[in-house]
């Protein structure tokens, strides 16, 4: 099994912090996205009070990766949870795609070496998010 | 960004791993009540639990076809007045908004992937959708058609993607319209 992370949704973790402050605030998201897109302190600081159990504030991205591995191994992943996307490309390639929800959740859910690759390269992509980190799986 | 990386892959097999997010602004709480019936999807919306709802009659969304505002407007004063007399009354928010009316303003973000966008344009684009949401995937098919024109020239009511009308009986016998209208160069 091997994990590349080929595309991301940017700014993940201001897009984050803007819909915690969207369910909260009587601001308007759009308003607080632009604020918070050059403060990288204050992105950090908000999405460090995230709660997991709001999980639909880890839905607003997109992460993309190409994914080798067997049918087996796919059908596997596809069994434990609903909401990783795959296309295959070739016979042991495929494109993965999934939220930080998804991940975050299959990952404390399981450990694999697909969800240990997928937690690793999501922290590259929202380090701030300490449902990632190895203590919180 | 992900077509460069895959060119030979079909825009139909990448729709799946697209995701577009929006701020979804001033709308009816009618308006998102229909949006939250397209399940694949994800939202993050204004919580009527911890923001109080000040100035109400300045935060509605009034229909086009309302001819007597003065009923209107004071029904939406009369549930501005009751919403205000509850919060004061020690009445926690997520309660006195039971008294606010279906006009009431949100706000939210909602993040679709390109197959769920295209569905939601397929239904809400659609002649007999309602004004408010077919106006606001009038305008969510605008940004995406500036973003991706290859993608998204090909998206728009059913009637436009399909080359018929899937609503049967039902259907608003404005196809040839509907289609002209959301033909690029058409008449928008």
């Amino acid at each position: 099994m091997r994990l590349e992370l080929v595309a991301h949704t940017p700014n993940v973790e201001t897009m984050i912090a803007t819909s915690m402050l969207t369910t909260t605030s009587g601001a308007q998201p759009g308003t607080l996205y632009d604020r918070l897109l050059n403060k990288p302190g204050k992105v950090k600081e908000i999405v460090g009070r995230a709660e997991v159990q709001h999980g639909n504030i880890l839905e607003h991205n997109c992460l993309v990766w190409l994914l080798e591995a067997t049918d087996g191994e796919v059908l596997e992943a596809a069994l434990d949870t609903s909401f990783l996307k795959f296309t295959r490309l070739d016979e042991n390639l495929w494109l993965l795609s999934g939220n930080l929800r998804t991940v975050v959740e299959y990952a404390q859910r399981k450990k694999t070496p697909l969800t240990d690759a997928l937690a690793a390269s999501a922290k590259n992509v929202a380090p701030d998010i300490r449902f990632l980190e190895e203590e919180e799986r | 960004m992900l077509k460069e990386k895959f060119p030979t892959l079909g825009w139909r097999r990448l729709l799946p791993h697209l995701s577009y997010t929006f701020a979804v602004e001033k709308v009816s709480r009618a308006c998102s009540h229909q949006l939250v019936r397209h399940r694949v999807a994800s939202f993050s919306q204004q919580s009527q639990r911890y923001i109080t709802v000040k100035r109400l009659k300045e935060r509605v969304v009034t229909p086009p076809t309302v001819d007597d505002m003065d009923a209107f407007r004071g029904l939406v004063m009369e549930a501005s007045d009751a919403y205000q007399t509850l919060v004061d009354a020690g009445v926690p928010k997520e309660d006195a908004r039971f008294v606010l009316p279906n006009a009431t303003e949100t706000s939210l973000l909602m993040t679709m992937t390109g197959s769920a966008l295209f569905h939601f344009y397929g239904l809400r684009c659609c002649n007999r959708a309602q004004w408010e949401i077919r106006g606001l995937a009038d305008a969510m098919l605008a940004q995406c058609r500036d973003a991706e024109p290859e993608l998204f020239d090909n998206a728009g009511p059913y009637c436009y993607m399909l080359g018929y009308c899937p609503e049967g009986r039902f259907t608003c016998g404005g196809m040839e319209e509907a289609v002209e209208r959301y033909t690029p160069g058409g008449r928008g």
